[in-house]
Formats: structure tokens, sequence, C-alpha cells
């Protein structure tokens, strides 16, 4: 782990604190693990805010959560004793019982640890560029996901524009999927509505969506095999350098003709005003 | 080729006050001849060069942040409809990037600089401005809590960092420097601050705010970067700061500076139930000062998004306001922080903030060195520029404004006591040709032969704000852009960068630096001079001369 001249002696001088329903892996390269009990995330993580600001909790509340409140009281004290902490999260606590409110509930406890230290949070992001997609979109449209452009300009609903509740509700005529496999992933009503619709998939791999779609192009492998653009989850840019050469396009030569191909044919768009001076 | 007749023409830079004058462009710039082509009857119209924002946040990690942090306001206003050729977008508190380059060509801005890029987002700050349509671009480097630096200095070894400062200005493909609250934002990475040029800045036992500000000063006028140290100095938006920003004018003297926002730099009191305006103070010391320039970074009142590299400051306006908070730390080099806000004119505090801007603007009396900015999204959205000009022309209106402000605002403002009205020179001057100067773009802000076509033609207007706020033609390199509201056109911008000279073997010296402290490797880090579109490098300057 990176050595620096706040920290000389590496991973030797931070404390990694591991939360989890089960003792996995990475428990064992964590030096405390707290094992919380399924589905009790926002009642930790809100004792926890109440506990750094001195606020009564009872035994009771604590122990249903799965952790004891001597090891609580103990986590806490070595939190605000940090120079700089960060807590790191991911899909287990946003795709769980209680979902963005434990997000939302983590956000605040980190928020609310700078009145001791400095604290920050960041989200564990999956495989692949996701959080590449997510700042493009957001500089784009405004929105990091969940949009709508169907009137001409973005709007905004997770829960109703979001991938999955649009295929859900069989909402599209058409899907056009780049870097994904939702074949694997989603309900099935979403892969159904995939296998009934004209589905276009671009992917180095033969996916289980390649396998229920219409067309399916192999496209070069991005970082291997094409140049781009990767975002870390810390939203830094990274340049990708291909290794080897390929012989499929890249992701973005298969859009851009898909693209210029369309640009032929009939606005179904026209008579629509430049602007509208307010949405609501 | 195209003929602009009859139109009566204030170009400050040529010195022409309200003359009738035909203007004929071709190839993009300004002609002394002209054969055959289109010709733009502008008989009682005003022309101006296009508007010039010398600090402004449109592109990057920060503003982008921000619009994550706002979808509340993207639902309510206003929506650009895509086209076949244009491209859609929101405006509001945080603009998306297409809809950026529409608003500011939509009032006759022409071209804007980004102020504030730090070198590892770099790479993203130039991919969102690409994304802007239809203005010059330009962007400045974050460098003055850069921990490589800050060591340097701190072992004295000045001439070294001065090459390796030139060396970040490449990799960031930048168009110069701008420093964020120096040491204050380094400090910050333990929860400090640094609020004072003497105050103690963590990690270092020499190296204070006062040594990091004159020798970034010095290092860029030896570089000859054409715009000057741009400044976001300490202590901002604390009452009783006026202390700390005269001592920073202090330790300038001899340099070139420019300070950005100065309104928020300006308070006296110590606080927040006893903080006055301090304008009249600063710009006594500013006008004896020929040394630098400054932007106004001023106040309305409504909705906005602040952001700022200043994270401890950040940290405080989410105390005080209790609304969302969003904090960025960009490893060795700076940091960020995003709260919305809300400037009320019952808020004393606020309506000090909102007199400061428009005292600074009217106290300054050389219009080439105080310019038109609300450090957008901070002290207001940028499009709503032509709100201040209305405000900065007609006294009547500014006295109605002032009778909404609390009571007892009563001796903590002198703006009651000031009459000066703009004139539409004056305007032209603090909109265009002076923060062009001050960028150092002699091409740009200015209506004569061989110069960038870019011009604005407005409706004469006693409703100022609407006068400014829809004109009737907009002109980027010779070509409309703007018609009596309706885009026309969405050329591509260019981007300005700089190419300062360092010994190349400064690499040597760096790299091992480098890989010791970042999480990325030496070569990925600076920016590729190919991912630059349409860029164009400014040369640099020699100081010292004649006319300094």
């Amino acid at each position: 782990m990176q050595k620096s001249k706040f920290l000389p002696r590496g991973r030797k001088d931070r404390t990694v604190v591991m939360v989890d329903i089960r003792e996995t892996k990475s428990a064992k390269a964590a030096d405390h693990f707290l094992q919380v009990r399924p589905g009790k995330d926002f009642e930790l993580l809100t004792i926890m805010r109440a506990m750094i600001k001195d606020q009564e909790i009872s035994e009771a509340e604590v122990a249903a959560t799965g952790v004891s409140m001597e090891v609580l009281r103990d986590l806490i004290d070595q939190m605000k004793k940090a120079k700089f902490g960060v807590m790191f999260f991911g899909m287990g606590l946003s795709m769980t019982r209680g979902k963005h409110m434990n997000a939302a509930a983590l956000l605040t406890f980190a928020a609310e640890m700078n009145a001791f230290t400095k604290f920050v949070a960041m989200p564990m992001r999956g495989h692949g560029n996701v959080t590449g997609a997510d700042v493009i979109m957001r500089w784009q449209t405004g929105y990091p996901f969940g949009i709508s452009l169907n009137r001409g300009y973005p709007r905004y609903n997770p829960g109703e524009f979001s991938t999955v509740d649009v295929l859900v509700r069989g909402d599209t005529d058409c899907a056009f999927i780049i870097g994904a496999d939702p074949g694997a992933t989603m309900p099935k009503p979403a892969i159904d509505h995939l296998a009934k619709v004209p589905t276009i998939v671009l992917d180095p791999h033969v996916t289980h969506t390649s396998r229920l779609s219409r067309v399916h192009i192999t496209t070069a492998p991005a970082g291997i095999a094409a140049p781009g653009t990767g975002y870390r989850m810390d939203e830094v840019p990274m340049p990708l350098k291909p290794a080897l050469n390929s012989p499929y396009p890249s992701d973005e030569e298969v859009v851009r003709r898909i693209k210029e191909a369309i640009a032929e044919k009939p606005d179904w768009m026209t008579n629509q005003p430049q602007m509208i001076e307010s949405q609501v | 080729m195209l003929r602009i007749t009859g139109g009566t023409v204030y170009d400050p830079a040529n010195g022409i006050d309200g003359e009738v004058k035909d203007l004929y462009i071709a190839d993009g710039r300004f002609s002394s001849k002209f054969e055959t082509g289109r010709t733009i009857d502008a008989t009682g119209l005003v022309i101006m060069p296009g508007g010039v924002d010398v600090h402004t946040h449109v592109a990057g990690g920060s503003i982008n942040f921000a619009r994550a942090m706002t979808p509340e306001d993207h639902r309510r206003t206003q929506a650009f409809i895509r086209s076949k050729t244009r491209r859609s977008g929101l405006g509001g508190m945080a603009p998306t990037t297409f809809a950026t380059g529409y608003l500011y060509a939509g009032m006759g801005w022409t071209t804007v600089n980004e102020a504030a890029v730090p070198v590892l987002s770099a790479r993203h700050t130039h991919e969102e401005l690409r994304d802007i349509p239809i203005v010059d671009k330009s962007s400045l480097v974050l460098m003055a809590n850069n921990e490589i630096i800050l060591d340097l200095l701190e072992e004295g070894e000045d001439e070294r960092a001065k090459h390796i400062l030139a060396w970040h200005i490449w990799a960031a493909k930048s168009y110069g420097v701008k420093a964020v609250n120096p040491g204050g934002v380094a400090s910050w990475k333990y929860g400090n601050d640094a609020k004072h040029l003497t105050s103690k800045i963590d990690g270092y036992d020499h190296v204070t705010p006062g040594t990091i500000i004159t020798k970034f000063a010095k290092m860029i006028d030896e570089l000859g970067i054409p715009h000057p140290l741009h400044l976001h100095c300490n202590n901002l938006g604390a009452p009783g700061n006026v202390e700390t920003t005269l001592e920073t004018m202090r330790h300038l003297e001899g340099s070139r500076a420019h300070f950005a926002h100065l309104q928020y730099h300006a308070y006296g009191g110590d606080d927040w139930g006893n903080m006055r305006s301090e304008a009249a103070q600063l710009a006594d010391y500013f006008n004896a000062h020929p040394n630098m320039t400054t932007d106004a970074g001023a106040v309305l009142f409504g909705d906005t998004v602040t952001i700022t590299a200043d994270g401890p400051w950040q940290h405080l306006l989410y105390k005080l306001t209790g609304r969302k908070w969003g904090n960025l730390d960009v490893e060795n080099e700076t940091g960020c922080g995003i709260v919305p806000y809300t400037y009320r004119p019952s808020n004393l505090v606020n309506a000090v903030q909102w007199a400061v801007g428009l005292e600074l603007l009217l106290l300054i009396n050389d219009p080439w060195r105080v310019f038109l900015s609300t450090d957008h999204p901070n002290g207001a959205c940028f499009w709503r520029y032509p709100e201040i000009i209305q405000l900065l022309m007609c006294s009547d209106y500014r006295n109605e404004c002032m009778a909404n402000l609390p009571p007892n605002i009563k001796n903590k403002i002198s703006l009651p006591e000031i009459d000066r009205e703009y004139t539409l020179y004056e305007i032209a001057t603090i909109t265009s040709a002076g923060p062009s100067r001050a960028l150092g773009l002699p091409q740009k802000g200015d209506l004569g032969i061989g110069k960038d076509a870019d011009l604005v033609i407005y409706h004469q207007d006693h409703d100022i704000a609407r006068m400014f706020g829809h004109p009737r033609y907009v002109f980027k390199g010779g070509e409309i852009v703007i018609e009596e509201g309706d885009i026309r056109e969405t050329p591509d911008g260019r981007e300005y960068l700089v190419q300062p000279s360092y010994d190349p073997e400064i690499d040597k010296f760096l790299r091992p630096l480098f890989e010791d402290r970042y999480c990325m490797s030496f070569e990925n880090y600076p920016v590729e001079m190919e991912r630059i579109e349409r860029s164009q490098i400014q040369d640099c300057v020699t100081l010292g001369g004649e006319g300094e």
C-alpha cells in the first residue's frame, strides 16, 4: 500500500475496519471485523450517529444490530482519533433493505464525523467504467442515470426511467446494450421484454444478453485492444492504452457509424420549440 | 464576407465610444474591406465586442459534482430541446455543458475562462470543455496547495519549483495558474485551515500562505504566463477578512496579480452580527496599485449552488446552513466543497454581500481593472449578468432594490452614498475589453482589424436587463450564432493553452517523487495534446519592459 509523508509505513499506519453480514475474504485483510445482522445497516448507522454525539442509546437497540455496545464505543473512539477517515460502501448497503435510506444514513454519518476529524465517504463502484458513464451523463444531461430523453430534453426519475423499470413495464420497442449483461442479472419480466423487442448488443464476448438479442456486434475490449478513458471510482480519469490489436472495431466506432446512419433518416421530432422556460 | 452597417459601436480597446461605424468581417475576423456578401443593417442598434468571462466554473469535477447534487433544480429549470443538429440540455444553477454554451452565447458572451482545474482531473475538464459549444475557452490549474511544490518551497528550492510549476501548467494543458486559499486547502486534509498569511500549514515549518503567494506571483511573472497569478485569497467569506486581503495585496507589490471574486474578501467586523462592508477601504488601496486586476464575484439574491476548492470554508457553510454538503479531496493537489445556497435580501449577511459586490464595481475607478463576474455559480449564475449590468447603470433601480434590505444594514454598507452610473462604454470595458487584456488574449474584446469577429448587437432599451438579456444578434468568429433569441449555429470553440519553457531534465527529478506519492503512473498524468480539440497555444510574454 502507498507510503506517504504522513503515513511513512504504508499499510501499517492505516487501520481497516470491515463491516459485513458475513466474514468474507476481505474481512481477513482488515484489522477489525464487525458482523452486522442482515437488514440492520440503517439501525447500526443511526445508532453510531447518535453515539458520536453522546446521545443515549439502549442496550437492547444496540444488541438488535448484532454488534455489542463495547465494540461500538471502541470503534467510535478510534474513528474520532483518526486523522483522515474514509467510509467505503457498496451494493450490500444500497441494494438491501432500506436501499437509498442506508446510503443517506452513511453519507450523513460521514458529514457529521467532520465535527471531530476529517471524514469522507465514497461508493465502491462495480466492474468496468460505471463511474465514467455516470460522470459523462451528468455533464451532458445533469443526471447520473435513470434518464429519459423522450421529450427531447433530459428528465430523471430512478424507479421510473431506470433500465430495469423501463424493461419490466415493457415501455421500449428497442434495446441497445453496451458493456453490460442485463440478461444475466435482471428479473425475468425484464429479460422477457429484451427477447421480445429488437435488442442490439455490443460486447467483446457473447453474453447471456447476446443470446436473446436480434443483433450481437463483437467489439474490441476497451483498455486491452481499444483506446479510451476509464474513470476511477474517485472520478479521476485514466487514459486506456491498448496493448493488443483487435480485428474488431471499438464500441466508439460502432456507435458513431450507427449514429451516422440514423442521421440519414427523417427527424421524428419536428416543430418543437428550441427551449421551454420552465418545466414546472 | 459580411458587413454590419449603421450600428452605434462601443469598442474600448480602440477608444471608440458610441460612434456610428460600419464593420466588415471576412474569414472569422474583422476586415478593412468588403466586396460582396450579406449586409446587416444595425441602424439604431448598439454594438459591443463579445463578452469575456475571466472567472467562472463551467467544467470539471467540482461543477459536475454540483450537478449530481442538485437534480431538484434541473427538474424545474429551463430545458433546451434537441434538434437534428443541436444537443439538448438544462439551464439552472449548474447548467449542463451544451446548455452552458447556449446560455453564454445567448447573452452575448463568447469567451469563458474555467478558473479551477486540478491536474489530476484536467483530462476530465478538457472533455467537458469540448462539450461546451460556441464559446472559446481557457482553464487555470490549481497549484498553490500542491504537495510537491510546497515541499520545494519549504526547502528553499525556488528555481526548481518554478520549473515544476511550468511542467504542471503544460501537463494540465492549462492557460494559467489559480491559487486557492494557499496553504489552507493543504491543511484541510487534516481538518484545519490557514486563515492568515502567517498561519502554520500542516506538515510545514517554514512555508506560510504569505510565502506561497509571493513566490507564486514571482514564478508566474518570470515564466511570462500571459495571465497573472489568479488568486483566491485566504480567509474567504469571514467577517474581518479585509485585513487578510490587504495584507495579501501588500505581499504582491512589484508583481502582477488577479484577485478573484474580491466581494468575498472585503468584510469588516468580527462576527456575523456586526459584519460590514470594507469595499471602500479595499477599493482605495486597489485604485492606488496598478499591478492588480480583479473580478467582482458579485452576489444576486436567489438560489444557487456554491462550489470552491476552499474545502474548509464549505464545511463551515454546511454547518451554518444545514443543507447538503459535498466534499472532494484531490490527492496531493487540492480539494473541493459544494453546498447549495440561497441568498436572501432579508438576511443581513447576504444583504451586505450583495452591496459589497456592487460597491467594488462602482468604487474601483478604472474599468480596465475590475471585471463583471459572479464567480459562477457561487454568487449567482452567470446567466444573470444582465441584472448586474442594470444595477450598475441605473442608480434609481439600485435605490429601489436597497429598499428591500433589512433596516439594520444602515452604516454597514456605503452603496447608498454612491451615485455613479456605468456608461455603455464602461460596460463594454468590464465585460469584454478589460478581461481580454487581463487574460492576455489580444484577439478578443476588440473590434479592430484582424481581431476575432466576436460581437454582440443589442436593441437600445430603457430596460437594461432586458437589453443585455436578449441580444438582437450574436456573432462568434464571424458567424451568426444567436438571432432574436434563437440559436442559429453551434460551432465548436477553441481552447487556449500556454506552453511555458522548463528544463526538460525536470522529468527525472519529478518522476521518483511522483511515483512515491501518487496512485497513477507518471506517464498517465499529463493530458495528451491530441485530447484537446481546436487548441491554440498563446505565446508567453516578457515582463518588466515598457507598458508594464
